[in-house]
């Protein structure tokens, strides 16, 4: 085994039925190579088995595990032990749930709610620009595609919108407007208008203050704030 | 104590009990054919975007019927010698036949399809993917996005379905299925957010639950996938098939157990044992890397056991080397980004300069509910349970036989997703309406949710899981014999006794974490004993059940594994045949569709 970590978790928890929020501190010795999925794991399985946390695929390609661990929005997942100490600095670290929706107990937020605001970005083409060739694929150039498709590979895990500084309730965030650049990038989808609605809209990228903290956590590392200020320029 | 009861009831048309790739793609097809029918779909996780299908990585298997090269019929024999002649030829002929129009529908619907120069599809090539019937060279035959392809689909697929107006109960399981005379009319859903349980009444019920890789210690498999879609059925007393073929994956990440696609194979990586030989060539000296995954995860299994392997000090578990190293920036930074990435943040390896430490982790299940070619659910070999329906990795009808190709699991599950979906369309046509609640409704499910409240006792929920993961890899994994079976069955009893002194720490029922871990400990130890039972009864090795006792395919064997047991540890076997029929219709290269031998 590596270098054993002796860890302090004080970590925010709520109890939905009492509604009753407080923070509970948990000491622990990990090895470094366990994730944080795991360090819970280990205190549901010897310390507190009503610790309450959601994780799913759990190697960063679903986005249900983030949190904010000592100030910064990021997937428990992919958060090594070894690494966490190295880049915080720190043993002692303080997990609170995201902000971006109602947290329906402990760790866990109404991700539903967060999500409905990804609907209203239309993750979908919303009209196809012209059907495919007859029993052929469409054409696309993969340089006319190298534009937008980094922007493909967000997760929705809400860790942009967690750090971004424009109000939850005024902006749809970085990971919806992701989804609406793409299709206005995407030569397949037709309705380009719709998509300058959206993104234009009273709720739309003027609200974005250009901080770039989106892409400073993005844990898929996308750099959104470069795809936002495309959008800002009219660029696609 | 909360009192627990039936708190609603919900009325549609359909309902779908797991909302991933399969399961979706079922929904719109019913929506294509009639856009006012009304669907609910039900799911684990926080949204259908969360869902397993998308972290498949490498591809899906598309032949153009127009290609100069490949044809679907090389396909269709691949899938066959691959599956260690098991799956069903009528349904192989089936999905490979829609395989090029399923994918071309993709494109029409958003997916980012990887393309080539000409602005074409880009292809690659996969383990036991040939031209010519296994005589010529590998078959470059899967279409992709990058190495996030299930991601597409996902995407795809969730897309179209809020755009089609699906209503979705996520983060929710199904606890029991409602039956009114023989037929399915729908399910009780606890729904984890509000701690209530919902019936929902449908004409028809589909199951897409996914995978059950949660039962073997180290899978790639995400954590919802606990088989609750085969317990629910088993429970109901209707039967699971082939269990017993479950598939290893040779390459899975050290530690974490994540997938690192066969797609790294298929643009040039290779295996290295200890002392750096390229072992494959001993194994199957044609296909070499490119071999079947039982195949390779098996060699790997053997040069370990062999004391070929390198163990790594901080996690102790034997491994081999992937080498990725001589592949270009493009394949590493662009090609395959996402899981170059993995190895840098799970192991700390920059695979462009270091060797990849990969082992075999629990991948697939071959087997599930069985079905027909038209996704209709089975109570027996030749009877359906009419108005339910199983879809994708929980569903069995059975396209991959006793072992999977890669990039046939996303091909099955849209394109069967779309037949499921025809065939529910035309059961609704003259499908009764199910009526009222029958009275019984809900009663299991609350005894059973009862049960685990008022259990006393200082058995630890999770150390039995763990127990469980452990036994069924050593005893029920890649190498398995009477012996080890034997016991693994005795423990597996065992289990299930002191899962009863389980003692929850909270009565409530609200986002209760450790309430939904108890129900699914139950799902675990119920397929994890149908796949021992399946294994010792099985005496022959097929495809992924490899049984050191008896080393050789065996004609006697020639049929898929029926299993029921609705009280745990009884389990009852039965047979169902394999279709023949591509080899029975006596066309030009039917020879190929007899019982071949294996050889890559």
């Amino acid at each position: 085994m590596g270098k054993l970590h002796s860890l302090t978790l004080k970590i925010h928890r709520y109890d939905p039925e009492q509604k009753k929020s407080w923070v509970q501190e948990y000491e622990i010795n990990v090895g470094g190579m366990l994730r944080f999925t795991d360090v819970l794991r280990k205190i549901n399985q010897e310390q507190d088995s009503g610790l309450a946390w959601i994780s799913s695929c759990e190697h960063a390609q679903c986005g249900s595990c983030g949190v904010v661990v000592n100030g910064k929005p990021l997937l428990m997942c992919e958060l090594l032990v070894q690494n966490a100490v190295k880049q915080f600095k720190t043993t002692t670290f303080t997990l609170k749930p995201l902000s971006i929706a109602p947290v329906l107990r402990d760790l866990i937020v109404d991700l539903e709610k967060a999500y409905e605001r990804v609907h209203k970005a239309k993750p979908y083409v919303i009209k196809l620009a012209d059907p495919s060739p007859e029993g052929d694929e469409h054409r696309i150039p993969p340089r006319i595609m190298e534009h937008y498709v980094e922007a493909t590979r967000c997760i929705n895990c809400f860790c942009c919108a967690e750090a971004c500084i424009s109000s939850h309730r005024h902006f749809l965030g970085p990971n919806a407007m992701l989804v609406n650049i793409v299709r206005l990038f995407d030569p397949k989808e037709a309705a380009k208008k719709e998509r300058l609605d959206i993104l234009y809209a009273d709720n739309g990228v003027a609200r974005c203050h250009t901080s770039e903290a989106c892409s400073f956590v993005c844990p898929k590392q996308i750099d959104v704030a470069h795809f936002i200020a495309l959008a800002k320029e009219g660029k696609f | 104590m909360n009192k627990l009861r039936i708190n609603s009831v919900l009325k549609k048309d359909v309902l779908i009990i797991g909302a991933g790739g399969a399961g979706l793609r079922t929904a719109i097809e019913i929506l294509a054919g009639k856009p006012d029918t009304t669907i609910v779909a039900v799911t684990k996780v926080s949204s259908p975007q969360k869902s397993h299908t998308t972290t498949a990585q490498g591809g899906f298997a598309a032949v153009n019927p127009k290609d100069p090269i490949d044809k679907p019929i090389y396909h269709m024999f691949d899938t066959w010698k691959g599956s260690d002649c098991s799956s069903d030829q009528n349904v192989i002929k089936k999905i490979i036949d829609s395989a090029w129009e399923q994918t071309l529908w993709l494109d029409n619907h958003g997916l980012h399809f990887t393309r080539n120069e000409e602005g074409r599809f880009s292809k690659r090539t996969f383990g036991g993917h040939t031209l010519e019937f296994g005589e010529g060279p590998s078959a470059f035959r899967a279409v992709f996005e990058a190495d996030r392809t299930g991601k597409g689909i996902m995407d795809t697929v969730w897309g179209e379905s809020l755009k089609g107006n699906v209503s979705f109960i996520n983060q929710s399981i199904a606890t029991e299925l409602i039956f009114k005379d023989e037929r399915c009319i729908g399910a009780i859903i606890f729904e984890e957010t509000r701690g209530q349980f919902t019936a929902v009444l449908a004409k028809a019920t589909v199951i897409s639950t996914g995978g059950l890789g949660q039962v073997y210690k180290i899978t790639t498999n995400c954590r919802q996938n606990t088989g609750d879609g085969l317990a629910l059925v088993l429970r109901e007393g209707l039967p699971v098939m082939d269990l017993e073929a479950v598939q290893f994956h040779p390459t899975g990440i050290v530690g974490p157990g994540i997938l690192a696609s066969e797609a790294l194979r298929g643009e040039g990586g290779f295996l290295l044992n200890k002392n750096m030989e390229r072992f494959m060539e001993q194994y199957a000296p044609k296909m070499k890397d490119l071999a079947p995954r039982d195949m390779v995860s098996r060699s790997i299994e053997t040069e370990i056991r062999e004391g070929r392997g390198v163990i790594n000090p901080d996690h102790n578990l034997p491994h081999v080397w992937l080498d990725i190293r001589h592949l270009s920036d493009y394949v590493h930074d662009v090609k395959l980004q996402e899981i170059t990435g993995f190895f840098k943040k799970f192991a700390g390896i920059d695979p462009k300069k270091n060797l990849c430490p990969v082992r075999p982790t629990v991948h697939y299940q071959m087997g599930g509910i069985p079905t027909n070619e038209f996704g209709e659910a089975q109570k027996s070999a030749d009877k359906i349970v009419p108005g339910l329906y199983a879809v994708g990795e929980s569903a069995s009808a059975s396209f991959q036989g006793f072992n999977r190709l890669g990039t046939n699991s996303l091909l099955e599950l849209f394109t069967m997703g779309k037949f499921v979906g025809d065939r529910v369309s035309e059961y609704l046509r003259d499908a009764d309406d199910p009526g009222d609640l029958p009275k019984d409704a809900g009663e299991k499910s609350i005894s059973l949710f009862s049960k685990y409240f008022e259990a006393k006792g200082s058995e630890n929920l999770w150390k039995i899981r763990e127990i469980m993961r452990e036994l069924m890899t050593e005893k029920v994994g890649v190498f398995r014999n009477e012996k080890l079976l034997n016991e693994a069955i005795n423990q597996l009893m065992d289990l299930k006794e002191r899962s009863i002194h389980i003692k929850l720490s909270s009565s409530s029922l609200i986002m209760n974490q450790e309430l939904v871990d108890r129900w699914e400990l139950d799902n675990l130890l119920d397929v994890a004993t149908v796949i021992a039972h399946g294994a010792i009864n099985r005496k022959e090795s097929r495809g992924a059940h490899t049984r050191e006792d008896y080393p050789e395919r065996k004609m006697d064997y020639n049929y898929h594994t029926l299993a029921y047991m609705q009280e745990y540890g009884k389990v009852a076997l039965g047979k169902r045949s394999i279709d023949m029929s591509i080899f029975e219709e006596k066309n030009r290269d039917y020879k190929h569709f007899d019982f071949v031998a294996r050889k890559y």
